[in-house]
């Protein structure tokens, strides 16, 4: 492409142009009209700016890359990781704190495979919840602001905590608001500075 | 205006060509002012400053695209004026 482009160059320059009366160009609105107003030229081609050479993106690749770049797709992605860590997270309890260290008589294999089951099923659906529901308010937040700064990370915890928070009360809703912004600073301090 | 010269052809794309670029180079460094913040720690675009870039190319293209319409407009009111000055003036000198 930048060949031809280079090809056409060089014939314009080597052809014979007429040349501009005084005449053609003393109706400024007649310019005007031409080059930015209704009788402009539409064309179909692609005149390449900028300068740097660079290969379009075709549009199933643009379709692709802003399905990956979504909120629903980052949401449900923190879903499914939350769930898979929440679940390992859940089975590692299980091994180190289990229930039937109440009760004095031993546990069964089935008895322990039936609370680490619990345990994971627990475990993973609260990691979830909450990674689904962080995810998908900070992406949101962004994509309503416009910016990427730090103070993301304290608005989105702010209201992640409040709502988990509220299902306990008033006054656990604030704690937790306050408790989740603080911790999510924290981990956004920690990642990029 | 009966039809357009050759000359005049050309001279109209190569205007046409000359302001696209300048729109371009500006719409760039306006809305990377605008939106990239000046010290980053990664290559890629995050998703707030996509989206502001989108919304910026927007907006400026409307911008252009009404600024321009509006020019045209003035610039045909202006010189219908001057025309009719002019057959005015015209009409005034011819009696004498």
């Amino acid at each position: 492409m930048w060949s031809d482009l280079a090809k056409i160059s060089q014939e314009n320059k080597e052809k014979e142009f007429p040349k501009l009366t005084e005449k053609d160009v003393e109706s400024f609105s007649f310019v005007v009209d031409n080059v930015i107003g209704y009788k402009k030229e539409r064309r179909a081609a692609f005149i390449p700016l900028g300068g740097i050479p660079h290969i379009p993106r075709s549009r199933e690749e643009i379709l692709i890359s802003s399905f990956f770049e979504s909120c629903t797709f980052k949401a449900t992605a923190a879903c499914v990781v939350g769930f898979a860590l929440g679940g390992a997270f859940g089975l590692f309890t299980a091994g180190v704190d289990p229930m039937s260290t109440m009760s004095t008589e031993t546990p069964t294999t089935k008895m322990v495979l039936q609370e680490m089951k619990t345990r994971f099923k627990s475990y993973g659906k609260n990691f979830a919840l909450v990674g689904c529901m962080f995810a998908g308010t900070e992406c949101l937040l962004e994509t309503y602001r416009g910016k990427t700064e730090m103070g993301n990370g304290t608005i989105t915890g702010g209201l992640v905590g409040g709502v988990l928070g509220l299902r306990a009360g008033l006054r656990a809703g604030v704690y937790g608001a306050i408790g989740f912004a603080a911790f999510s600073t924290a981990i956004d301090y920690y990642l990029r500075h | 205006m009966a039809g357009i010269s050759e000359a005049q052809m050309k001279l109209f794309t190569d205007l046409e060509i000359e302001m696209t670029a300048d729109m371009f180079n500006k719409m760039t460094q306006c809305c990377q002012k605008k939106c990239v913040p000046p010290k980053y720690k990664e290559a890629e675009l995050s998703k707030g400053e996509a989206v502001c870039l989108d919304r910026c190319v927007a907006k400026y293209l409307e911008i252009h695209d009404r600024i321009g319409k509006k020019l045209t407009s003035l610039s045909q009111e202006d010189e219908a004026r001057v025309k009719q000055m002019q057959a005015h003036l015209q009409q005034q000198q011819q009696p004498s």
